[in-house]
């Protein structure tokens, strides 16, 4: 047990995020305080939940640059849909989920079926999508969001009394969405077939069509997948937000890879973990709010952002470099169980289901 | 390398208008991508004529299409080169603004201390010159010294010099140039517009290197087999860090001829040219997972993608519908492409089993 969790990934992030917290809450004593975290966790709940299904999808090997889109797009469909149809609840997040897998489906379909790279088909449905919002919206803010749902993104559980202050403060009922989203993509990936069909196809494809994955399949599921829990994080975002605003996610795509990646998820496919993406969504927000707290300019937080970004990278290339050089007895060997071990856990649990399945 | 050798076949009776043409361009030595792509241009530049020929044909227009596409199609090069061996290079627009605003700080520092206007500009230019092929051999540090992946490397690199720049302009644009420094962006040599004459002068330069080098045979045998290459004896690591800085020194003229152009440096010129110059080489037959690629369909997709866009400018299209079009063909083509891939596929087939 303790020799895994010295070498698993998610370890050394969690060993940076530590660090940083440390750091930062030797600068400024309010950054541990129970109201400045609950602010960092709602305003990074849409973040987490996009990562989620940036997970799958890098999980598969593939990626996704239209998610900025995408949910920009949902909450102006959930906007417009509240404002002059139904401000009915339930409907509100029955459209936004819809819509939102509709298009995550799309991009599955274009990928699937038409064998574009995923990067290209995203780029292309991106640009359709924020040019066909932005057009009909014209850039303008949608506002007057109906009280219901207002009250509804106010709920808050449990209560935790704020020290120096009278005010009290709960969980946010929009971090139980994105704890359902974490739970449901953890479930899937660890105990579904589907879920273990990701990792075997971001390790390796042929093989893993050879032992009977759909590859196809996989793929438009879990790009309808990642629609659905965009669609979601729409809706929890107009929740928190209370208004629309169509720019708001130019840009977005790149900070939900970063975070993703930050969070030990390989862009090659075949290795990342729910518990890594969380775990990269904290430091890249804790990093956005510490720098705030101890009052470094604006300016200067891409520096540190980007330079975070390599170096964390760059520790993780050069240390399994090392380990590589200190195991290296025959070339030939380490080749193959590089390559055998990048789909090798998945792999197994494959076959071993099949030879039930026989 | 992968090469379709199938290229000279069914092809003049799909689309029988330019059937004539076509018989022209197979003397030429083209590939078949290169066919579609060079038709699609031809068609959409002759539609465009055909539907506004007062404006979209007037020496005008041209001019002002001359003057804008060239940085557009440097930062399309300099991403294509890195996409052909495999990699993508996401800091190629922060990269030229960085160069430009450090240059920029040169120039108007030394135009206020009075120094010769000639003098400022040659140090200014070289300032720029330097900084982009720096900032690309950082990337290529990262990517081929490190051996981090470039999409994340990159992205790194991205969000870093998009920070300094940041820092330098505090967000503003840096301004004050000495006026001979808009030679490279404002004016013409002989009625030929000076960034057109440096995009023609990178095309050539890029040609040579990628498709008529040994560094260039190297560029697309990493592309195809990184492993294979290094047991065949090439320095993959070396070749890989002076693509990056070639990299580097395309944004830079980018940066450089987009500085003029606005007599101003800021951080985010340029910015929407990032996933349109993937698209662009992409559209020019590049393959994504990399191993082949080649300058003139990349260029071509360019000047496509620059007709539409001006054309539907000067129609008075929206220009958010304008991005849904650039999208569209994006995915038409890469679909025909799909389509045309199988009916091949299926023709061989057949043929296999005929012979058989």
């Amino acid at each position: 047990m303790f020799s895994y969790i010295k070498k698993s990934k998610e370890m050394g992030i969690l060993l940076i995020l530590i660090v940083i917290s440390v750091i930062i809450s030797l600068f400024n004593s309010s950054f541990l305080t129970i109201g400045n975290l609950l602010d960092v966790v709602k305003s990074n709940i849409v973040l987490g939940m996009m990562a989620m299904g940036m997970l799958l999808v890098l999980l598969t090997g593939g990626i996704d640059v239209s998610v900025a889109s995408i949910v920009a797009a949902v909450t102006v469909i959930i906007g417009r849909f509240m404002v002059d149809v139904s401000s009915n609840i339930f409907l509100i997040f029955l459209v936004g989920c819809l819509s939102g897998s509709l298009m995550g489906m799309i991009n599955g379909l274009l990928i699937a079926k038409l064998k574009i790279p995923p990067i290209v088909a995203t780029l292309g449905t991106m640009s359709v999508i924020f040019g066909l919002m932005l057009y009909l919206t014209n850039g303008t803010w949608i506002t007057g969001i109906p009280q219901n749902f207002i009250d509804f993104g106010q709920i808050t559980v449990g209560t935790f009394s704020i020290p120096g202050s009278e005010k009290t403060m709960g969980i946010p009922i929009q971090f139980f969405f994105f704890v359902f989203a974490a739970l449901l993509t953890w479930f899937m990936l660890k105990y579904t077939v589907i879920g273990r069909g990701i990792y075997a196809i971001g390790g390796n494809k042929e093989s893993a069509e050879r032992i009977g994955m759909n590859a196809d399949k996989i793929n438009i599921f879990i790009y309808t997948y990642e629609g659905f829990l965009i669609g979601l994080a729409a809706v929890v975002h107009t929740s928190i937000m209370r208004q629309v605003d169509p720019n708001a996610f130019i840009g977005f795509e790149l900070q939900v890879i970063a975070a993703v990646v930050l969070g030990g998820a390989s862009v090659l496919g075949g290795y990342g973990t729910v518990f890594g993406t969380i775990l990269g969504v904290s430091l890249f927000c804790v990093i956005n709010n510490g720098l705030i707290l101890m009052h470094i300019p604006v300016y200067w937080q891409k520096i540190v952002v980007g330079i975070v970004l390599i170096s964390s990278i760059s520790f993780d290339v050069i240390q399994k470099r090392m380990k590589e050089k200190k195991n290296v007895r025959v070339d030939i060997d380490e080749e193959a169980s590089v390559s055998s071990r990048r789909s090798g856990a998945a792999g197994k649990a494959d076959t071993a289901k099949l030879e039930q399945k026989a | 390398m992968k090469k379709s050798k199938k290229s000279e076949t069914g092809f003049g009776s799909k689309i029988s208008i330019f059937s004539k043409i076509n018989r022209l361009f197979h003397k030429l030595p083209l590939e078949k991508k290169e066919f579609v792509l060079l038709e699609i241009f031809i068609g959409i530049f002759l539609l465009m004529s055909i539907i506004s020929p007062g404006r979209f044909l007037s020496w005008y227009n041209l001019q002002s299409m001359a003057y804008q596409f060239p940085e557009f199609g440097m930062l399309a090069l300099a991403m294509m080169v890195v996409i052909i061996t495999g990699g993508i290079n996401l800091s190629i627009t922060y990269n030229a603004t960085l160069a430009s605003i450090i240059g920029a700080v040169v120039l108007v520092k030394m135009n206020e201390m009075g120094a010769a206007p000639l003098l400022t500009v040659i140090i200014g230019v070289a300032v720029i010159i330097l900084t982009s092929m720096a900032c690309g051999a950082l990337n290529g540090f990262i990517v081929a010294g490190i051996g981090i992946t470039p999409m994340l490397a990159t992205l790194g690199t991205m969000t870093l010099f998009e920070g300094i720049s940041l820092n330098i302009t505090k967000g503003g644009a840096i301004s004050g140039f000495p006026l001979m420094f808009q030679w490279f962006g404002n004016s013409s040599v002989l009625g030929i517009p000076v960034p057109m004459l440096l995009f023609i002068i990178v095309i050539a330069a890029t040609y040579f290197i990628l498709q008529r080098s040994r560094f260039g045979a190297a560029v697309y045998m990493i592309g195809c087999n990184p492993r294979a290459t290094r047991f065949s004896g090439i320095n993959v690591r070396k070749t890989l860090f002076l693509l990056y800085i070639y990299s580097g020194l395309l944004t830079g003229i980018a940066g450089l001829v987009m500085a003029s152009r606005y007599n101003s440096a800021k951080e985010s010129y340029g910015y929407s040219y990032l996933l349109q110059s993937v698209a662009a080489a992409v559209l020019g037959g590049t393959e994504i997972s990399g191993g082949f690629g080649k300058v003139f369909g990349t260029v071509v997709s360019v000047l496509i993608l620059q007709v539409i866009s001006s054309g539907l400018n000067i129609f008075g299209v929206n220009r958010f519908i304008t991005d849904v079009v650039m999208g569209g063909i994006l995915i038409i083509v890469l679909t025909i492409n799909f389509v045309n891939n199988k009916r091949e596929e299926k023709a061989l087939i057949t043929k296999k089993i005929v012979t058989a």
